[in-house]
């Protein structure tokens, strides 16, 4: 079975940073994030930008440090794992850009 | 005249095998096979006759019975249709007054999703995966019975309404305010809500036991990442709908007690909001959609290398993309609620989800169109349905992709473009694979090989008429017709195309008329068919057709990796050979690595799933009648169906280890810890935990979302409150001490003392509990209120389950059940009772931060 947690740590983590993003998007709008000036923006994108980039870091080691065995299993764990990356890359790439509670 | 079966029978070869190359167990001698035979069939058949229809727990029988009975239902919904489009056909329409016409478009979503979709998908899965995986049943026979006399009476109930003129009318995502009591204040919405949730526990049944099946009863020394395809497709759709359908049930709870008491969990003036609705549905709603695709995904994979007479390409690749869909999956549900007013942000998040999700879609579909090209491509009934697929699948995925889009969301929100939408990815993505895999598999049903030309015609026809039907709905959604109306007067541009919809809709009937004519003239005239007719590699054919009530007379190993051991097994050289205890045998293994771990004695027919779904059915019966008084006898009877259910689980006496082959015996599941039954309340527990979850999301939505916010003060903060929780948390952990003391003392009369303990605490844990509800606000006062008694029946029901555990653990102890090798019910009681314990602990913390910063 450790095989299969190796294999989907990377899309839990997205899943989680998923989660955690999407909250902090929803709290900092509720108690008010947007107003207060931080050395970049504001609270609100400061906070989504340093848990998102927290994540990719995270999502960088796990690329790194999960594959284990050899062959098939090794293949699918960094598949997983590069999946993972990359869906966290992309899914929470909006809190470049975007404005945030209109 | 039968159709000509496949000439040449050569049987191909899996590319990679199938068992771990580096793994080995001796043969069983061989024995006469048809000994063999009339042994394993007497003690795996049904019972004969009347009595045989209501006890059979047998997975080839229920799941047959799943599949049957969804294609009733969707032939009822089938006809549902028709009466829509002839409806629709004239912009006047006057087949349909507005009242029936809601009722009906509800009525078809609902039997289309919940009563054939996901039932049929349950029924494939009960009756193939022992079959692909070489097993003799699936973990937990009974609970593929109960699940099907849930769905059964369930399905049952909420057609029926529709006969009375009180089925539901609200669409099949029954949104509020408009199916609140205010709104829609009769029994309509209640029998959708409790129908729903009745046949939902079939779907809790089947995905536990899907799970632990795959991870644990596959052939000896099949690792995960050598099974099957078809094994990962499932075992992605277990998990999903372990995940995916607790916050539908608790989304569905929470409407039914507003309904009934007015607590007001979507009332916006008191603290609710309309949208928790919403993202609770379509939480479920959306990975649903993945929920019903990837079997037939499945059913693809497996069949389209076979028709093409190679090897799938991309298997790394294909079990990746699965992994992806199943979590990508479940962060794109707000792309149906692009249009309710949610911040740029956030639609962005999903809608870059929405995006993504193609990819893994797009690797598979690719991996399968390289298995096409690789190969020589027999273009027999189930190739064609595979073709109907590729042409409607993609046209529907590609839709999908528009949809994504926010702009263009917005543009086609709620008008027929989505509806073509749906039934493309539906259609395609469900129901023409599923006519690929029964078209397949039927010769392993019935045993007999199909008439000759009936189903290309039926094909046709289904292609032809569906895209005449839906192809033309995307311009009637782009010229701007809405979902759901029963007569346009003011626009005559829509009739000309809704006129040709309905033609080509009754076609595409005529088409699964004439499948389903197909099917009952294979099964009573098709002439017998041989053994193995598509020379499929796979373990399903590595058995006499139709399929036998045990599947294999012996189980498969490394020795009898494929189909081609079909004499072998059939002689005896494979595992665990006939069964000389007259007990149901299977193997359970180590989940990663496929080692066997010990032998499962699985149940025999038996009443017991048909009264307990009977009990529970008296239970949800009781409240739909508004008869609440009369609820808790539904309850009492459930439980005292529960615990004839665990009573005859148990041994009193230690078994000798069993022989499966040379040099390899194994204990019977009696006598170890990591049974399967430990694996299911794992699973079980996923899925509990995934609907605790959702209820925490329903606090933290409201609180920051609702308008009605901060609530009013409460008058929980007082100390005999603090106490009073404090002392139900202590209780919970000794009872969690306890549980553990039981199991290390399971031999001396200390543990019998120790259950007792537990149960006691249990005991004090559940009257501290009722202390605290003496004390909680009225909860029609504020959403926040609603939901604390909500949290707090959550405790209530786990610890009464918890304290049954207990009971029944004493029960063991005290009934001589347990011994040094035999550890009756405590392994299930310990998860429990951690599970109470921690969620109680954090719905505790949850409630006292409230009071604190409030």
């Amino acid at each position: 079975m450790s095989w299969l947690w190796r294999a989907l740590a990377g899309p839990i983590l997205w899943a989680a940073m998923f989660l955690l993003v999407y909250a902090l998007h929803g709290a900092g709008c509720n108690l008010g994030w947007t107003d207060r000036p931080a050395p970049i923006a504001d609270w609100h994108h400061m906070a989504m930008w340093l848990a998102w980039g927290a994540g990719l870091i995270l999502h960088l080691v796990l690329i790194r440090v999960m594959p284990a065995g050899r062959g098939r299993p090794r293949q699918l764990i960094t598949m997983g794992a590069w999946i993972g990356f990359v869906s966290t890359l992309v899914t929470l790439f909006p809190v470049i850009a975007t404005s945030t509670c209109a | 005249m039968t159709d000509p079966q496949p000439q040449g029978g050569r049987t191909i070869a899996p590319m990679d095998p199938m068992f771990d190359p580096a793994s080995d167990v001796a043969p069983n001698a061989p024995q006469r096979a048809l000994a063999l035979h009339r042994q394993l069939d007497r003690t795996w058949s049904d019972e004969p006759g009347w009595r045989g229809f209501f006890t059979s727990v047998n997975h080839g029988t229920i799941g047959l019975r799943f599949m049957a009975t969804s294609f009733v239902f969707f032939a009822i919904g089938g006809v549902l249709a028709m009466l829509i489009r002839a409806q629709l056909a004239t912009r006047d329409g006057a087949f349909l007054d507005v009242e029936l016409y809601n009722q009906i478009f509800t009525m078809h979503g609902s039997i289309m999703m919940f009563l054939f979709a996901i039932p049929m998908l349950e029924g494939l899965a009960l009756w193939l995966l022992p079959k692909i995986l070489g097993a003799r049943d699936m973990a937990f026979p009974r609970l593929s019975a109960l699940g099907y006399w849930c769905y059964l009476f369930g399905g049952t109930v909420i057609v029926l309404s529709l006969v009375a003129g009180v089925a539901p009318d609200g669409g099949w995502f029954m949104y509020v305010p408009l199916a609140d009591s205010t709104h829609t204040p009769g029994i309509n919405a209640d029998v959708w809500l409790l129908g729903v949730t009745f046949v939902e526990i079939s779907a809790m049944a089947a995905a536990v036991e899907i799970t632990v099946t795959i991870l644990r009863c596959r052939a000896a020394h099949m690792p995960l990442t050598r099974m099957p395809l078809m094994g990962w497709y499932l075992l992605g759709t277990a998990v999903m709908m372990l995940v995916g359908f607790p916050p539908l049930i608790l989304g569905s709870i929470l409407l039914e007690v507003q309904r009934a008491f007015d607590w007001p969990f979507f009332d916006i003036a008191r603290g609710g909001d309309p949208l928790l609705w919403q993202h609770l549905f379509w939480l479920f709603g959306h990975p649903e959609v993945y929920i019903i695709f990837l079997p037939a995904a499945g059913a693809l994979s497996t069949i389209i290398p076979i028709m093409s007479r190679t090897t799938i390409l991309g298997y790394g690749a294909i079990v990746a993309a699965i992994a992806g869909l199943v979590f990508l999956s479940f962060g794109l549900w707000v792309h149906h609620m692009f249009t309710v007013g949610i911040p740029h942000m956030a639609l962005a998040f999903f809608s870059a989800a929405s995006a993504l999700v193609a990819v893994p879609t797009a690797i598979q579909v690719f991996a399968w169109i390289g298995t096409l090209w690789d190969g020589k491509v027999s273009f027999r009934l189930p190739m064609l349905y595979v073709m109907g697929f590729f042409i409607t699948f993609v046209l529907g995925g590609l839709t999908g992709v528009m949809l994504a889009m926010v702009p263009f969301n917005w543009q086609a929100h709620d008008t027929a473009f989505v509806t073509a939408h749906l039934h493309y990815v539906l259609v395609g993505g469900f129901v023409f694979p599923m006519l690929a895999a029964v078209s397949y598999w039927m010769p392993l049903i019935c045993g007999r090989w199909r008439v000759r030309g009936l189903g290309e015609s039926a094909f046709w026809l289904i292609l032809i008429g569906f895209h005449g039907t839906f192809f033309l709905m995307h311009l009637t959604g782009l010229l701007g017709m809405p979902r759901r109306v029963a007569v346009y007067p003011n626009n005559p541009e829509w009739e000309w195309l809704n006129l040709i919809s309905s033609i080509f809709g009754m076609i595409m009937s005529a088409g699964f008329a004439l499948f389903a004519f197909d099917v009952v003239m294979q099964w009573l005239f098709g002439r017998r068919s041989w053994r193995n007719p598509w020379g499929a590699p796979t373990l399903d054919w590595a058995m006499p057709v139709p399929a036998p009530s045990y599947n294999f007379a012996s189980l498969p190993g490394p020795r009898q990796p494929d189909s081609s051991a079909l004499l072998p097994l059939a002689r005896g050289e494979g595992l665990l050979p006939g069964a000389p205890r007259d007990l149901r045998e299977t193997l359970a293994l180590d989940a990663g690595s496929g080692r066997p771990d010990h032998v499962a004695v699985l149940a025999k027919s038996t009443m017991l799933p048909l009264f307990t779904s009977a009990a529970i059915g008296s239970f949800f019966g009781a409240v739909l009648a508004g008869i609440y008084w009369l609820a808790p006898v539904g309850i009492v009877l459930t439980l005292i169906a529960g615990w004839k259910w665990g009573d005859i689980m148990g041994s009193t006496t230690d078994h000798p280890d069993v022989r499966v082959a040379p040099g390899l015996t194994l204990p019977l599941h009696w006598q170890t810890r990591n049974t399967l039954a430990r694996t299911g309340t794992v699973a079980l527990l996923l899925a509990d935990g995934t609907l605790y979850a959702s209820l925490l999301f329903g606090v933290g939505f409201l609180s920051v979302v609702a308008p009605a916010w901060p609530a009013p003060a409460s008058g929980l903060s007082t100390l005999p409150m603090a106490v009073t929780a404090a002392l139900a948390l202590a209780a919970m952990a000794v009872g969690l001490i306890a549980a553990h003391r039981a199991e290390a003392l399971r031999d001396r009369a200390a543990g019998t003392t120790w259950a007792g303990i537990g149960l006691a605490a249990c005991l004090v844990a559940l009257v501290a509990l009722a202390g605290l509800a003496l004390g909680l606000d009225d909860p029609r006062r504020h959403a926040r209120d609603a939901l604390r008694a909500v949290i707090l029946g959550f405790a209530v029901f786990h610890g009464v389950v918890t304290a049954m555990l207990a009971l029944r653990s004493l029960a063991d102890a005290r009934g001589g059940r347990t011994s040094w090798a035999r550890r009756g019910a405590a392994p299930i009681w310990q998860l429990f009772q951690s599970f109470w314990l921690g969620t109680s602990a954090v719905s505790l913390t949850l409630v006292a931060a409230q009071e604190v910063l409030s």
